[in-house]
């Protein structure tokens, strides 16, 4: 290994770090330094990512690559262990890409640009730490700092929100947030307290621990019941699981672009990821029990959140529903224990946190503009924002699952994964991408398209910065889309692995 | 250059598109050469994959290629060129080419008193090829999978061009009804596929084919599947119930309408399911069902084009009437005949809309047929053309659509009861009834004054006008054998071990002749010397014709439909989502650990409650462990 290979991983986390304690010493006036280094260090992680994902091995190379370890507290087995698997390497270039885009796009904030970014940069170092973690002390220390922020984010920089008959202040937003998923991540931490100690080995090393699941003694089918169903609920949570889903519209509805942007982007994903990671591979009898109820709550999720997303007339609250609904394939895809399907479920959790990013981009900007985003009030837009609504019709069409574009080959195979078995289930999910269909093309109908009032007259096309936003964005939603091969043959050996403990 | 390069003949399309979309605003006139340059490309490539193919041998090619793969599944993007490929591709890029050329003309409109291009020119060529790039790989596609991707990239497509003039509210609705009312249908057409595709094992379509014929999947999975995958054939080739979306598509530009009509969106379905045809022939139950939606359609369609006023919508009822026939003929087991009226139909309505074009272009985009009337004198080549197609698609002797009707019903009296055979014919005497009102409406009678002005619409119109309409007089001779190798469309276009010569039925031949001269003479004679018999008919059926200007009542059925049940739905869920799981559930449990923790205050003085909380949760833990090492 190179030395640059050897310390990569430790650099992702690193970086942001380092951006954030750069920025505590420059003065707060200098906003357009403070721009600047952070769009640099943005530019930086994606091409760290980029690079990670690259030196990946997929071709017979060892399951966890790029590792390294630095011991930290001995006694109780805690390391400093990093490594990325088939899964984590996908989601390190996802974080890479949405870093990018977001930290260009948070250059609008005007107030406190300083404070903005510096809470940023601690987001996307936990979220990095969260993927490439392979101690579960260390995991979970740094899901927990990936999600603290977001309250001073939403809380400072939010916006509130009155609607016809209900007001939604952002500290509410914010709130609501952070106490569900803190709320949750107690679960998470009861899982790897208890994990740590069935498992005997005195280590927090997924490996290591991952080497006695089979002993006799050890995980017993109850256990791994129990835990399973916390780690789902847990984790799901996060993922924005039905019935738990309900911070995740009202968070975004609060929350500055650039915080959905990485929310609904990565912040999501590690839900997702955390069933897989904890869930999958080191409770594989709980996934088998409770397989089903996952499969029903995944097409719930798509059903109920696309249905809920028809009635919605608020940009983000349609965004934020069909979060939900997308979520809910990646469940589906990894209720289904398939090669296939658990492909399928990892691919989503690309695809729908780079289109989830770009129509945040766009709402955001149409905000910014506008200062709505009711979509009862914005029409026409399509004849001042040429480029916002291309962009903006092509994360939709992403998103209703268009052939072409990364959210088909997804659903794809998460539809192949779960028509082996759950065909009904499976059906019932195809038809969520029809009514998807629905509601994007009427919001795109309302607000794009038609005749444009008189007081849109002024308004202004994507400025070069939030262009280029978008366009970091659309690259991988096209390449995905059209040749996916090289994030399928890396996201292989990782499913390979997982099901292997599966027995499958 | 042989069949091998045959991925050429979409990838023009496809290029043209990416450059104009990109760059189209720094090219001269907005890049628009550019899109017909790479059309008629695609037509003069055809030429050497016809004659490979022909050398070749008469059969199935398979050229097979790598997409990707996850799992145990491999997608390719191979193609399969076959008589109906073939015949697809010189109808999609013949007629594609002329409609360009047309749209070259058609797209200059008058502007503040000077003629000028539409402003989104650049953008209405570059959707053109790529439409027709998408459905060149459609008709090419070897698998289902790259089928599926190039059919919704076909819906996509008419979804744009139909809200190309996205200013007007009604052109919107129209776009999203289009897309809608497909994407419908899709949802069976993906559930179909996935269903063959885990039961065999590949998307190729060959392969699950053969499964399928060698009885590999059960009977009640293809049947399924087969009925799910003419969902999707029903949305895009508008079969009843999902037609309802074709009538308002004519919202879009009206080359557009002749592309959609004749070429590469309409015909999309009744493709698929000649494709599929041997999956509908193991499925019988299903295949009944193509012939029974098929000639509801037919019937449909046909009286809604005799009530209709407006002109492009009077040929949107013919089309969907006509695509009835050959879903009928399909379901009859007719391959070769439907086939071939596809192709025939293809070339008569492409003229028939161009013709309206060219009106509508010269009538201030006046579509209303009783304003028109005697414009033969003034318009004598669109006037002449439009007879012609209209001739043909009544099925009168010897125009091209006569050939192909004819063929159909020897399929449909060899493969179905009898009681088809009669409906078609009633259909077959509609369709000769509209067509006369409509042609006698337009372009016979007196001239009225206001129409003065008229004039022939320019040689860029005009020209593609008249090659249609040489191709509408004697396309339909090549039902014949013609000298040389070829024997005629039925030993060229087959399906099964043995193609068929054509034959004269004399009996049928006289019955279908007399019936579509009659009825299209009877039109006329109405039109012309007998208005008031119209008139009283009107009276006397006037139940009827509200039924019908009503259009059976199905548009405003859905809207119903959309607006009490769905958009009702939405609510109600989302009205739950907020008043139930959100105020009831999270706040309020939010507000019970609120009031616990306000309790609690004496005990725990730290700003963070939900610390307290995680060491409640640390016990927790540790108290779950016991009890679980216990048990």
């Amino acid at each position: 290994m190179s030395y640059f290979e050897r310390h990569v991983l430790e650099t992702l986390i690193y970086l942001p770090m380092l951006a954030a304690l750069i920025l505590v010493f420059i003065p707060r006036p200098q906003k357009s330094l403070i721009q600047g280094i952070s769009i640099a260090s943005g530019l930086a992680l994606l091409i760290m990512s980029l690079y990670a994902f690259i030196a990946f091995d997929y071709d017979g190379g060892a399951r966890f690559q790029l590792q390294r370890s630095y011991p930290w507290l001995d006694q109780l087995g805690i390391a400093f262990a990093l490594g990325i698997d088939g899964i984590a390497a996908p989601m390190v270039l996802l974080t890479g890409i949405v870093s990018l885009a977001g930290t260009i796009v948070a250059a609008n904030i005007q107030r406190d640009n300083k404070d903005y970014y510096i809470l940023l940069f601690l987001l996307i170092a936990g979220v990095y730490g969260t993927f490439v973690s392979m101690d579960l002390f260390f995991f979970f220390f740094f899901y927990e700092l990936a999600i603290v922020p977001m309250y001073l984010l939403i809380g400072v920089w939010g916006s509130s929100s009155k609607f016809k008959d209900f007001d939604r202040p952002k500290e509410y937003g914010a709130l609501k947030l952070v106490m569900m998923i803190v709320a949750a991540s107690l679960l998470i931490w009861v899982v790897i307290i208890g994990i740590y100690v069935e498992s005997g080995t005195g280590s927090f090393n997924i490996e290591t621990i991952m080497a006695t699941i089979d002993q006799p003694g050890r995980f017993s089918e109850t256990f791994q019941s129990v835990m399973f169903l916390m780690t789902m609920v847990g984790f799901g949570l996060l993922a924005g699981m039905w019935p738990f889903h309900s911070w995740s519209p009202d968070g975004h509805v609060a929350a500055p672009t650039s915080v959905s942007m990485l929310h609904a982007g990565v912040l999501m994903k590690l839900g997702g990821f955390g069933i897989i990671r904890i869930g999958v591979m080191l409770l594989p009898d709980g996934l088998r029990e409770w397989a089903l109820l996952l499969f029903i709550i995944g097409t719930i999720n798509v059903i109920y959140g696309a249905v809920s997303a028809l009635a919605q007339h608020d940009l983000k609250y349609v965004i934020g529903y069909s979060s939900v609904s997308h979520m809910g394939y990646v469940f589906m895809g990894i209720a289904s224990m398939t090669a296939v399907g658990l492909t399928g479920a990892t691919l989503q959790m690309f695809a729908h946190g780079i289109m989830t990013a770009l129509f945040f981009t766009i709402v955001g900007g149409i905000y910014e503009r506008t200062h709505t985003r009711d979509t009862l009030v914005l029409n026409g837009l399509a004849s001042k924002m040429k480029w916002g609504t291309a962009f903006f019709v092509i994360a939709g069409l992403a998103s209703l699952g268009l052939p072409g574009l990364a959210g088909f080959v997804a659903e794809l195979l998460v539809f192949i994964g779960a028509f082996q078995t759950q065909p009904i289930l499976g059906a019932l999910g195809v038809l969520g991408a029809a009514i998807t269909a629905v509601y994007i093309l009427r919001l795109v109908g309302r607000t794009f398209y038609g005749e444009r009032d008189k007081k849109w007259d002024n308004l202004t096309d994507l400025t070069p910065r939030e262009f280029i936003a978008a366009t970091v964005l659309l690259v991988p939603l096209f390449y995905v889309g059209l040749y996916p091969q090289p994030l399928l043959r890396v996201i292989r050996p990782g499913v390979d692995a997982v099901l292997a403990g599966l027995g499958a | 250059m042989g069949i091998e390069e045959a991925w050429l003949i979409p990838t023009y399309g496809f290029v043209a598109f990416g450059v104009i979309a990109l760059f189209g605003r720094y090219l001269p006139l907005q890049g628009k050469h550019l899109s017909i340059i790479a059309i008629v490309a695609a037509f003069v490539t055809f030429w050497p994959v016809l004659f490979d193919f022909v050398s070749l041998g008469v059969g199935e090619h398979h050229v097979p290629r790598v997409w990707f793969s996850a799992g145990e599944f491999s997608v390719g993007s191979g193609m399969i060129i076959d008589p109906l490929t073939i015949v697809m591709l010189a109808l999609v890029t013949f007629v594609a080419s002329l409609v360009q050329i047309y749209s070259l003309g058609y797209m200059r409109h008058a502007h503040n008193g000077h003629v000028a291009d539409d402003p989104r020119i650049g953008w209405y060529f570059a959707v053109h090829s790529l439409f027709t790039a998408a459905m060149l790989t459609l008709v090419l596609a070897d698998n289902l999978l790259l089928l599926y991707l190039a059919w919704e990239l076909v819906g996509l497509c008419s979804y744009l061009l139909i809200g190309f003039w996205w200013e007007r509210k009604s052109a919107v609705n129209a776009s999203k009804k289009a897309f809608i009312t497909t994407r419908v249908g899709d949802v069976g057409l993906l559930i179909g596929i996935l269903i063959l595709v885990t039961e065999t094992g590949t998307f190729d379509i060959s392969t699950i084919i053969h499964h399928v014929t060698a009885g590999d999947v059960s009977d009640g999975k293809t049947t399924l599947a087969a009925f799910l995958i003419f969902l999707g054939a029903m949305g895009k080739s508008a079969q009843f119930p999902l037609h309802v979306w074709l009538p308002d598509a004519m919202e879009g530009p009206t080359p557009v309408s002749a592309l959609i009509h004749a070429a590469t969106m309409v015909t999309a379905g009744v493709f698929l399911v000649a494709r599929l045809l041997p999956i509908y022939e193991v499925a019988e139950s299903a295949q009944m069902f193509v012939a029974v939606i098929g000639i509801i359609t037919a019937l449909m369609g046909a009286t809604l084009a005799l009530v209709v006023t407006d002109l492009k919508r009077m040929l949107a009822y013919s089309t969907m009437s006509h695509l009835g026939f050959m879903m009928l003929t399909l379901g009859a087991g007719g391959y070769t005949a439907a086939a071939f009226h596809l192709l025939m139909h293809g070339l008569s309505k492409a003229m028939l809309f161009l013709s309206a074009g060219s009106i509508m272009h010269s009538m201030h985009d006046e579509t209303d047929m009783n304003k028109m009337g005697g414009l033969r004198h003034r318009m004598p080549i669109t006037g002449a053309a439009f007879t012609i197609g209209a001739l043909s698609l009544s099925g009168i002797a010897p125009l091209a659509a006569f050939w192909s009707k004819d063929e159909m019903l020897v399929a449909i009296k060899d493969g179905l009861n009898p009681i088809f055979v009669v409906l078609f014919l009633v259909a077959v005497v509609l369709s000769a009834l509209y067509m006369a009102r409509a042609t006698y409406l337009v372009f016979f009678g007196p001239l009225k004054s206001e129409n003065r002005a008229v004039h022939e619409s320019p040689l860029l119109m005009s020209l593609p006008l008249v090659v249609l309409a040489v191709l509408s007089v004697f396309a339909g001779f090549i039902v014949l054998p013609l000298g040389g190798d070829y024997e005629g469309i039925g030993r060229f276009l087959f399906h099964g071990e043995h193609g068929h010569d054509f034959e004269i039925q004399p009996l049928w031949t006289i019955v279908s002749i007399v019936l579509a001269t009659g009825s299209f003479a009877l039109g006329i004679w109405l039109y012309k010397s007998s208005r008031s018999t119209v008139d009283t008919i009107r009276v006397q059926f006037s139940g009827v014709h509200r039924i019908l200007v009503n259009r059976y009542y199905m548009d405003t059925m859905y809207q119903w439909i959309v607006d009490r049940v769905v958009l009702a739905l939405g609510r109600a869920v989302a009205l739950f989502d907020r008043t139930v799981v959100n105020d009831r559930g999270v706040n309020g449990a939010g507000l019970t650990v609120l009031g616990a923790g306000k309790r609690l205050r004496g005990h725990v003085t730290g700003l963070f409650a939900d610390y307290g909380l995680a060491m409640g949760a640390g016990v927790t833990a540790i108290a779950l462990y016991v009890w679980l090492r216990g048990a």
